[in-house]
């Protein structure tokens, strides 16, 4: 008798415990996986190279992502547009030599179920006629991107590289 | 008249000198789970009954079951859902307790194999997004309808029965879960099953319920104490 009430103690205790386990998305989840950008010599095409103070700013947005020294972006596709336009200003620290082109990607967009906590995830797949579109800006400076090649259409992971720049 | 008085005492004497001999009811039992019926009182986004009885066969086993419907919402930080379906448990339950007299008490052990046809609706959900570089996109309306789900469990029942009124019990119990199969439906998750409830990240869900029922006797037995059994 006493030994059934305190199984049933147990149990209680047990039920109350793990209810919040799941409630909260790890940061571990894959979830929206951002588009990984590798940077190359255009001239020497199978070496990397680092980028110098590059401000990334989606054309509408007032706040721009910076890298400097290295060779590896991950940037953020819109979720609720099936293309995300970007500026891409290289030496944005100086005014005499920052060079400013657009690069437009172009997708179509996958709702993945991932649990509970987290909801939803977004996977993209990158046009296969037209995955990017790359502009000259009001200023007519030359393109500093010389080429754009794309290595995987289907961004599901931030384990590899979508797209590689060469400079 | 004055015969049959005296006959009555001597029967009364007779029966407190010797063990009385209990008397066990048989018969079936039947209620219903009163936390659900007060939940769809009370809360808008649920909708639920569950019909729980019992058949008594020998002194310490039942043969037990519970039938139900239940209509859920559930709003979720990242998502809404409703889950809608018809549950049915069937099993046995143990009884431990030891009566003293009369007393119908149970303080029992059971397991259920419970199934269940439900239907669930995706209503809204947010798209999860580590980067914060674009404003969170807005909830998606979905009301996306998965039918013909299915789900099949095994629960463990630890419960309380006690007599109140004559004939009228109230019970208490509390149930292990654990999912035997579940069919999910494409791109979405059985996050509630009806008669299984939440789940969770494995296989294991809890349960309870509340119930008051009425205890319909067919027939009686007398039990012979076990000190009068071993004189004979």
């Amino acid at each position: 008798m006493k030994k059934i009430l305190l199984l049933f103690i147990c149990i209680i205790t047990v039920s109350f415990s793990s209810c919040e386990k799941d409630d909260i998305c790890e940061a571990s989840t894959a979830t929206t996986p951002k588009i990984v950008i590798e940077f190359y010599d255009f001239l020497n095409p199978t070496v990397k190279k680092n980028v110098t103070n590059l401000a990334v700013k989606e054309i509408n947005s007032t706040t721009s992502l910076t890298y400097t020294e290295i060779s590896k972006i991950k940037i953020p596709l819109k979720t609720n547009l099936d293309l995300t336009k970007y500026s891409f200003i290289l030496n944005s620290t100086d005014v005499a030599i920052k060079n400013e082109d657009f690069l437009q990607f172009n997708y179509s967009r996958q709702t993945i179920f991932v649990s509970r906590a987290c909801g939803f995830k977004t996977n993209f797949t990158l046009d296969s006629t037209l995955p990017f579109i790359k502009t000259e800006t009001s200023i007519p400076d030359g393109y500093w991107i010389r080429n754009v090649v794309i290595t995987t259409s289907n961004i599901t992971t931030e384990n590899e590289t979508h797209v590689k720049i060469y400079f | 008249m004055l015969i049959l008085t005296s006959f009555f005492v001597i029967a009364q004497t007779k029966k407190a000198d010797s063990i009385p001999t209990k008397i066990e009811k048989y018969g079936i039992r039947f209620g219903a789970d009163i936390s659900k019926l007060v939940q769809s009182f009370y809360d808008k986004k649920y909708k639920g009954i569950e019909f729980v009885g019992d058949y008594r066969i020998t002194k310490n086993y039942y043969l037990a079951g519970e039938l139900g419907n239940e209509n859920v919402t559930v709003d979720d930080d990242r998502l809404s859902f409703t889950t809608k379906g018809t549950f049915l448990k069937v099993g046995f339950d143990y009884n431990s307790y030891e009566n003293w007299l009369d007393m119908k008490n149970m303080l029992y052990l059971g397991m259920r194999y419970g199934a269940s046809t439900f239907s669930q609706t995706l209503n809204s959900y947010k798209l999860y997004n580590t980067s914060t570089y674009f404003p969170e996109a807005p909830t998606v309306i979905s009301g996306e309808k998965y039918d013909g789900l299915t789900s099949q469990w095994i629960e463990v029942v630890l419960g309380l029965k006690t007599e109140v009124i004559k004939n009228i019990y109230i019970g208490f119990s509390i149930r292990m879960n654990r999912l035997l199969t579940n069919t999910k439906p494409e791109n979405f998750d059985n996050l509630y099953i009806p008669g299984f409830n939440r789940t969770y990240n494995g296989d294991f869900g809890i349960g309870f319920n509340y119930s008051v029922s009425y205890f319909l006797p067919l027939y009686k037995t007398k039990s012979i104490p076990k000190s009068d059994l071993k004189k004979k």
